[in-house]
């Protein structure tokens, strides 16, 4: 029972709700994928389970621990980690600034926490006091992922980690997921790449208009002709 | 030449390190909570008569008042934005610009009431500069003033790239809702933001009483060079907010040099318009500022 858990979440903004009844789980070690169309409410689902946006019904869940509508620094000290689709670096901090950020509320960790990441980030190293902003997409993405896992998180969240990337970048950066996986971080993403994502995730949720119509291990939806059909874009 | 230096030169610099300091308070506030502060002009006043109560009180010169200044100030502006500023938080940017202006009100009526509306100076009696190479003239008090806010700026700048907090602060600065995602206590930020701030106003206060005397409109009036010196520098940006607070305290009083002919190129009594010229240019032809920090 040591899993990420968020079932039946009822939520949006404002009055609104976005979410109906939506419900994903990562087990521990694994990876987990959202996928679905535009609208469907993936990146709220991800806000929601951070205590970004309202959850008015459910509840989330982690390993047994209810943390529904908990503030995010109670959550990063739970073992959960977020990285946004966008505006998810500093960019007027350097590269080394950016990941200290991340272990804000586990300072003693911080040069154990660092050479950690420029091991998985090899290419960070040299540009450790450079501003972020000058920094290429692939590179900002990897500050970003970094930043999330120098709190040492049990779950990730990562919010289409490979949005506007070239394809190559994207393979770099899917190679990366799957290192950090393989440290025992559990990973729960909101990927467009639906395909490459399915084929390196274990679990897998279609989420259409705010609400479950899928949620299969990945090889299954994989095999799935309609799934196939209209959401792996043919 | 010498006269250049003596008169038009040095009190330009001296007044562009008395704009730093309330204009890098003005830039940190902005970066954080997204308002300008119209207040910041009367926590400088505010700072200059704690430290004329400490002056008078106990005898001590006006430079030994400056911590308990600061300090006063400080708890004094966090007490304001726990009871004035932070419930409209979540509100719009307006409200909170007319909440402080309410505060400067009120800051400045305070002193009115516990000061009255005279003038007043630190210590009476002509002070003699001091003369370097026969014909270069330093007031002693400038010299202090601009070593003394150099100082403060080193420590600033230490505090924000070396300490957990002051990172935090550029991070939130940045990019608010991701230090709220980080895990960055962004209130407690904010609480040393204001702390900051108002420490830094209030030494601009005593350095401004110092260099010419005390009023209650002392702070009010370098309201409009402050922004001046703010957005010329980028707002959200304390280190483009020095440099355009030197560049507004030099064009203010070199304003005054009798470039062409005999008579002074503006009249002293213009001076604050050149801050507001410059301000207006800023802001149509570079509004991110020197530094391409933030629009208003």
């Amino acid at each position: 029972m040591s899993s990420l858990l968020a079932s039946g979440i009822v939520g949006g903004y404002g009055g609104m709700n976005i979410l109906n009844k939506a419900s994903v789980e990562v087990s521990k070690d694994e990876i987990a994928v959202i996928i679905g169309p535009n609208g469907a409410g993936k990146s709220t689902l991800m806000k929601a389970i951070f205590g970004l946006v309202q959850v008015r019904e459910g509840q989330v869940t982690l390993a047994g621990t209810d943390l529904t509508n908990c503030h995010p620094q109670v959550l990063v000290l739970q073992g959960l980690a977020y990285v946004p689709q966008v505006r998810n670096v500093f960019p007027n901090l350097s590269v080394e600034e950016n990941l200290e950020m991340g272990a804000y509320l586990n300072p003693q960790d911080v040069p154990d926490a660092l050479v950690e990441m420029y091991d998985l980030f090899p290419d960070l190293k040299p540009k450790r006091r450079q501003a972020v902003g000058e920094l290429s997409g692939g590179q900002r993405q990897m500050v970003a992922i970094g930043r999330a896992l120098m709190s040492r998180p049990r779950f990730l969240l990562l919010d289409e980690p490979t949005a506007g990337l070239a394809p190559k970048v994207m393979g770099e950066i899917f190679e990366c997921i799957l290192g950090i996986n393989q440290t025992h971080v559990g990973i729960l993403m909101v990927e467009q790449n639906a395909k490459k994502a399915l084929e390196i995730a274990h679990q897998g949720y279609v989420l259409t208009s705010g609400e479950n119509r899928f949620s299969d291990t990945a090889a299954n939806l994989l095999a799935n002709e309609e799934v196939a059909a209209s959401f792996l874009g043919g | 030449m010498f006269e250049f230096i003596n008169f038009y030169f040095i009190p330009g610099v001296v007044l562009g390190f008395i704009y730093a300091l309330g204009a890098v308070g003005i830039s940190l506030l902005f970066g954080i909570l997204r308002f300008a502060h119209f207040a910041h002009g009367d926590l400088m006043t505010f700072g200059a008569y704690v430290a004329l109560m400490m002056v008078t009180t106990f005898g001590i010169p006006a430079m030994g008042a400056i911590p308990v200044a600061m300090l006063v100030a400080a708890l004094l502006a966090v007490g304001i934005d726990h009871f004035f500023y932070k419930p409209f938080r979540e509100s719009r940017t307006i409200i909170l610009v007319i909440a402080s202006f309410g505060i400067s009100l009120m800051l400045r009526s305070t002193v009115q009431f516990f000061f009255g509306v005279d003038v007043k100076v630190y210590q009476r009696g002509i002070q003699r500069p001091l003369v370097f190479f026969d014909t270069l003239r330093i007031a002693e008090r400038h010299l202090w003033i601009v070593g003394g806010a150099i100082v403060i700026i080193v420590l600033v700048h230490l505090f924000l790239t070396r300490t957990r907090l002051g990172k935090a602060m550029r991070a939130m600065s940045d990019d608010a809702d991701l230090a709220l995602v980080s895990g960055i206590h962004t209130e407690r930020v904010i609480m040393a933001t204001w702390g900051i701030g108002a420490a830094l106003a209030a030494v601009a206060g005593v350095f401004l009483g110092i260099d010419t005397q005390l009023h209650s409109n002392m702070g009010w009036d370098q309201l409009l060079p402050l922004f001046a010196a703010a957005i010329l520098g980028g707002i959200g940006r304390p280190y483009g907010a020095i440099a355009g607070a030197l560049v507004i305290g030099m064009a203010e009083e070199l304003s005054a040099y009798p470039w062409i002919g005999n008579e002074p190129l503006l009249s002293p009594g213009y001076k604050t318009g050149v801050a507001f010229a410059i301000m207006i240019a800023m802001l149509i032809w570079r509004p991110s500022g020197l530094l391409r920090g933030r629009v208003f």
